[in-house]
């Protein structure tokens, strides 16, 4: 104990003379890595600043890709708030939205299309982070094919006295989509109803 | 005189540097290192050229970064303020892909900001270039980050062609094997066909002897 005070004290007094008054000072640490992650945040800043419009564009070209993978007929969009409406030949052929479900990996996002009468058109796994060979198995048609013309009130696992019968091994990831695609599509079809009014 | 001669010994360290990285003390068969990236991103070719060109870009920043600061640095604090260059480094290249290769940004997913943790950028700043002039740091990053794509090719080459049965670079099929192709080796796509493919390669170049002389 007393011998590692000794070096301890001896190292402080080294350091102290041979290198500049700051160098030495208590507080220098905790003012450079201040200083660097100012610096740090600043870059950042001003990266995000530079890239931030060029990934909301990406964005968007990503929906719309879905939107006309989904109503292949369209030929014009109009997004909303929060939601996206599908025309052909200026008649509302559809609407669509993006719901966000918590799955076993983390946070899995659906594209789903809506017909006129609220009905399921088709539901598209945008992006998940589930167990390869289980919880993705979410992405593939056998699972979203059986969202196809469900109202909101089927869309649950058969256990809960729904449509969809859960993936068998990721009734997690399962029951994440079908609950998000659920709650969103409730949601939705009232904002949609009120902003058609 | 004596200039020629230091700058003379000078280019030859630095080559020494580069080529040091490559073999000697290739970061993943020889101080398996960053094995997290190499086990999970390497399903194909375009992932591991794509996760390479991260790793290299924020491996030469860092290092340079780190090299430039290192009579300043507090002894105290260095591993925060490697940490937060380091970091610094990795958000502007996430954005980067993001912006302008979100196929790429996709795919490799969480892997991308996992970089800071990755413990070759963190042990190069550590090991290399806190102690070192900056011409030798960026000698060091260059052979370090060449010598984890080269591993990250091969080990991706032969999960790619045994887990799809063909070979696909940016989008345009190079080759593929009749009847593997149709009926592919799905396990090695699958996380434990990455450490299969490692540990043989391991083995593979122990047994070689290639690095017999580290």
């Amino acid at each position: 104990m007393n011998e590692n005070r000794q070096i301890h004290d001896k190292k402080i007094k080294k350091s102290s003379s041979c290198s500049e008054k700051i160098f030495g000072n208590r507080f220098y640490p905790l003012i450079f890595l201040t200083i660097i992650v100012f610096v740090s945040v600043s870059l950042v800043m001003v990266v995000n600043n530079m890239t931030r419009v060029k990934i909301l564009a990406e964005k968007d070209a990503a929906i719309i890709s879905q939107l006309k993978a989904i109503f292949t007929d369209t030929d014009d969009y109009e997004p909303k708030k929060d939601y996206y409406i599908a025309y052909r030949d200026k008649q509302v052929i559809g609407f669509a939205f993006v719901a966000k479900g918590k799955g076993y990996g983390g946070e899995i996002n659906i594209f789903v299309g809506l017909n006129t009468d609220f009905t399921i058109e088709q539901i598209k796994i945008l992006s998940n982070t589930e167990t390869p060979g289980l919880g993705t198995k979410i992405t593939e048609d056998s699972f979203t094919g059986q969202f196809k013309g469900l109202s909101f009130k089927d869309v649950s696992l058969s256990k809960d006295g729904g449509k969809i019968d859960a993936i068998t091994g990721a009734t997690i990831s399962s029951k994440a989509v079908t609950d998000a695609v659920r709650k969103e599509l409730e949601e939705k079809i009232e904002v949609i109803k009120s902003d058609m009014k | 005189m004596m200039p020629e001669e230091t700058k003379n010994t000078n280019s030859r360290r630095f080559a020494k540097e580069i080529l040091k990285g490559l073999v000697i003390a290739n970061p993943v068969f020889v101080l398996v290192l960053g094995l997290c990236p190499t086990l999970a991103v390497t399903v194909s070719i375009d992932n591991a050229l794509g996760m390479s060109a991260g790793v290299i870009f924020v491996l030469l920043g860092s290092n340079l970064i780190i090299s430039m600061i290192r009579k300043i640095t507090p002894q105290l604090a260095r591993i925060p303020v490697y940490i937060v260059v380091i970091a610094t480094f990795v958000t502007i290249l996430s954005l980067v892909f993001e912006a302008y290769l979100p196929p790429l940004h996709e795919s490799l997913g969480i892997y991308l900001p996992l970089i800071v943790v990755n413990c070759i950028i963190l042990g190069r700043a550590e090991a290399f270039a806190s102690k070192n002039t900056i011409l030798l740091s960026i000698a060091d990053a260059i052979g370090i980050g060449v010598g984890f794509a080269l591993s990250m090719i091969i080990v991706s080459f032969f999960r790619e062609i045994l887990g799809t049965g063909k070979l696909t670079v940016f989008g345009k099929t190079l080759f593929s094997i009749p009847v593997l192709s149709s009926d592919p080796l799905a396990f090695f796509i699958m996380p434990p066909g990455a450490f299969l493919v490692l540990g043989l390669l391991l083995a593979l170049f122990r047994w070689l002897g290639v690095l017999n002389n580290e």
